[in-house]
């Protein structure tokens, strides 16, 4: 088992596996955001990417310190819109304003291109997190296959 | 890459505030009551630029980028006209309409219009690039 740990936790996987944890979950959430924009008196949410960015920064200082870098988990800190489930994992609870300051007639602050722009970023995050991902674990698969 | 949509983003916001005040002065062109019906005629309005977007998600897009500062209002953007058959017409038979000129209006549009194109192919340039940054660490 630790053996396995190892290999899940070599390199930069942790970290790219919680870039696409928070890149999938934006991701729902201006879909969400997009199917609310005719919503009266819905108000759109968003959270912070550097918010998120700063946590996964000092986790990954953190793992450096106690590890060296190269493997083991990644010990990161809850922030008011990060969470942990009771599983562990990562889940986020929004509470950033994610539209314009100017509220519309049926009170709800869209801002469309707002909305495209989190859209765009958080799909782009996401396939090049699980591209790198793909590739750090071919060259794992390699590693194995050329010992059995 | 988180971000990297900031600019242009605030660009077509900014382009499309603009388009909406242009709208706005266009539709009013004739009006010369407020929204409580009293005599009050239209000013044409006009978005204000300036450099910077406070309302961006991350350091780098709030340094850089556009947003509007305000709404401009033209407090001498009224002329007189000859109606006296209005009620709200002075001693001389004249009232005040708004001074609007549809054309300056039109041309405004299309400049607001091909503004937000333009940050539109900024951004699709943008997509593009990091795609093909992509290819080569994948």
């Amino acid at each position: 088992m630790t053996m396995i740990n190892q290999l899940t936790n070599a390199g930069a996987l942790p970290a790219l596996e919680m870039t696409m944890r928070f890149a999938a979950q934006r991701q729902r959430l201006a879909a969400h955001n997009i199917a609310n924009i005719e919503t009266p008196n819905f108000i759109q949410k968003d959270v912070s990417v550097e918010g998120f960015q700063a946590m996964l920064d000092e986790a990954v200082r953190e793992r450096r310190g106690r590890t060296g870098g190269m493997h083991g988990a990644l010990a990161w800190e809850e922030t008011n819109e990060i969470r942990a489930t009771e599983s562990g994992r990562m889940t986020i609870v929004p509470s950033s304003s994610a539209g314009s300051g100017v509220l519309t007639h049926d009170r709800n602050n869209r801002d469309l291109e707002r909305l495209m722009q989190t859209l765009a970023e958080s799909t782009s995050a996401f396939r090049t997190a699980a591209d790198l991902y793909r590739s750090q674990s071919m060259i794992l698969q390699m590693a194995i296959s050329e010992r059995v | 890459m988180w971000g990297m949509l900031d600019i242009p983003t605030s660009g077509m916001i900014a382009q499309r505030t603009r388009l909406e005040a242009i709208a706005s002065n266009v539709a009013n062109q004739n009006a010369i009551l407020d929204a409580d019906g009293n005599y009050s005629p239209y000013k044409r309005r006009a978005a204000e630029f300036a450099a910077g977007d406070p309302s961006a998600g991350t350091e780098a897009g709030r340094k850089m980028g556009v947003h509007v500062a305000s709404i401009w209002i033209d407090e001498n953007a009224v002329r007189a006209k000859w109606d006296p058959s209005s009620p709200f017409a002075d001693a001389n038979g004249n009232i005040m309409v708004p001074d609007i000129d549809p054309i300056a209006e039109q041309v405004n549009a299309m400049a607001a219009a091909r503004g937000y194109e333009a940050n539109v192919a900024a951004a699709e340039a943008l997509k593009a690039t990091m795609a093909q940054a992509l290819r080569l660490l994948a």
